[in-house]
C-alpha cells in the first residue's frame, strides 16, 4: 500500500461525514457575535477586565435598552434627572429561571439596589462610590469565563444574574469604577486571611467615563458572609 | 458596506466549504459531535468577521484554524475537570466508536492513535489538500517539521491500517 492508496483510504474513511447545521443557524450564531463585539461601540462603552475578576461597561443616564420597564420590574428604584422628570435610577427582576435581571439608569440608591437583589436571595454588595470596601469583603478568585457565565452585560447599564451558576460560597459585587477606575476611598492594606482586597484589583483596559457622574459600571465576585453579602 | 451585504457569498461559502472543513476538524479532534460543534462556531465567528474573512487568501483554512484554536481553548478550560484519555493506551477505539456514525471506525482508531499534531498535519494535507507551505503556515512551523510529521503519520497508519485494507481487498 503506498501513499496514495492510504490517503484515499483516510479521505473515503470520511467521505460520508456531513455538516447537519443549516446556514441560517450558522448566521443567527454570528448575528450574536456580532452585537456582542458591538456593544461597546454603540453605547460608548468598553469592556474592563480586572486581573480575571471584574468586568464592566460604562453605565448610562437613561432611556430604553430593551430591558424589563420600570413598570414590570419587581423592584425600581427612583432619582430625579436634570430635567426634572422621575427617572428610574435601577430596576430589578427576577425571572422565572431564577435570573435576574438589573437595570441601572444612574448611579443612585445602592442601598436600595443591594436590600432588593438580596431580597431575592442573591448574595451581593453594591457600591456607587468606587470599589472601596470594608475588610470583610475579599475577591472571590475566578476566571473571566466563569464570572462571565455568572453576570453578563447588555447594552448600557442591563446585567443579567445567573444565580445558578454562582460557585458555592460567592457572593456578587456591583460597583461603579469613577474617573479612570481608581478607588473613590482609600482601602485597607491588607485583608485578613491573605486574600487581596478588591481595591487591588488590576486593570486591563479601561474606557472613559461617558458620564461625569459615573464611571463604568462592574461586576465581580467576593466571598459570601454575613457582613459583606448579608 | 456592512456584513448583510455579503450574505449570498458566505451562505454559498458554507455550502461549499462545510463539509470538507468538518471532516478536516473530525480527523483533526477525533470526534463528529465536537468537530460539528467547532466548525459551527468557526463559520458563526467567520460570517461575523466575513469582511476580513472573505478576503482571507484561504477562508476554508481560516475557519478549520478557528475550529482547532476553539477546540484547544475548550480544553484548557475543561483539563481540570476532565480526565482525558491517552489515545496511546486505547487498545480497541473502533469498539468505543457508536456504529451508527458515518467515518470509517477502524481508520478513525488508526487517527486516534496519532499524536494530536500529526493528526492535524494528516487532516490539513489529506482533507483540506493544503500544502505543505500552506500547512506549514497554518500550524506554525517549519515545511520541513510538516513532511516529518506527515512521513510518521503516514507509516503509522499503513502499519496499523494495512492488514486489514488488505484482507478486505482480498476478499
Amino acid at each position: 500500500m503506498n501513499d496514495s492508496d492510504l490517503g484515499t483510504a483516510v479521505l473515503e474513511s470520511v467521505a460520508e461525514v456531513r455538516s447537519a447545521t443549516p446556514v441560517g443557524q450558522i448566521i443567527g450564531r454570528g448575528r450574536t457575535i456580532r452585537a456582542r463585539r458591538r456593544i461597546p461601540q454603540a453605547a460608548g462603552a468598553a469592556l474592563t477586565v480586572a486581573a480575571g475578576a471584574a468586568l464592566a461597561v460604562t453605565t448610562i443616564s437613561s432611556g430604553s435598552s430593551g430591558w424589563p420597564s420600570p413598570a414590570t420590574a419587581s423592584n425600581p428604584g427612583s432619582a430625579s434627572n436634570p430635567s426634572g422628570a422621575r427617572l428610574t435610577a435601577w430596576t430589578v427582576a427576577k425571572q422565572a429561571n431564577g435570573d435576574i435581571h438589573i437595570t441601572v439608569n444612574q448611579l443612585k440608591d445602592p442601598a436600595g439596589l443591594q436590600a432588593t437583589l438580596r431580597a431575592d436571595g442573591l448574595p451581593a454588595i453594591v457600591s456607587f462610590a468606587g470599589p472601596a470596601l470594608s475588610t470583610s469583603c475579599q475577591e472571590y478568585p475566578v476566571s473571566r469565563g466563569d464570572l462571565q457565565s455568572v453576570a453578563q452585560f447588555h447594552g448600557t447599564g442591563g446585567i443579567t444574574i445567573h444565580p445558578s451558576a454562582l460557585p458555592r460560597g460567592a457572593g456578587v459585587f456591583i460597583f461603579d469604577r469613577p474617573g479612570t477606575g481608581s478607588p473613590a476611598n482609600p482601602l485597607p492594606a491588607k485583608a485578613p486571611g491573605g486574600t487581596p482586597p478588591l481595591g487591588h484589583l488590576r486593570t486591563a483596559r479601561l474606557a472613559p467615563p461617558t458620564l461625569p457622574t459615573g464611571g463604568p459600571l462592574a461586576v465581580g465576585l467576593v466571598y459570601a458572609s454575613q457582613q459583606c453579602t448579608g | 458596506m456592512g456584513v448583510g451585504t455579503h450574505l449570498p457569498d458566505f451562505t454559498e461559502f458554507y455550502r461549499n466549504a462545510a463539509d470538507e472543513c468538518l471532516r478536516t476538524v473530525m480527523v483533526a479532534a477525533g470526534n463528529q459531535d465536537t468537530a460539528q460543534e467547532l466548525v459551527d462556531e468557526a463559520f458563526a465567528r467567520a460570517w461575523a468577521s466575513w469582511r476580513t474573512v472573505s478576503r482571507h487568501p484561504a477562508p476554508k483554512a481560516w475557519v478549520v484554524r478557528t475550529a482547532l484554536n476553539l477546540g484547544i481553548s475548550r480544553w484548557r478550560r475543561r483539563r481540570r475537570e476532565v480526565p482525558v484519555a491517552d489515545p496511546s493506551r486505547v487498545t480497541d477505539l473502533a469498539a468505543a466508536v457508536e456504529p451508527d456514525r458515518l467515518a470509517d471506525p477502524r481508520i478513525m482508531a488508526a487517527l486516534l492513535r496519532l499524536p494530536a499534531r500529526q493528526r492535524e498535519v494528516v487532516a490539513l494535507r489529506l482533507i483540506l489538500d493544503l500544502d505543505t507551505a500552506r500547512t506549514a503556515e497554518m500550524l506554525g512551523i517549519a515545511p520541513g517539521t510538516v513532511m516529518a510529521h506527515m512521513g510518521r503519520a503516514m507509516a503509522a497508519l499503513r502499519h496499523d491500517l494495512q492488514p486489514e485494507l488488505q484482507q478486505e481487498n482480498q476478499s
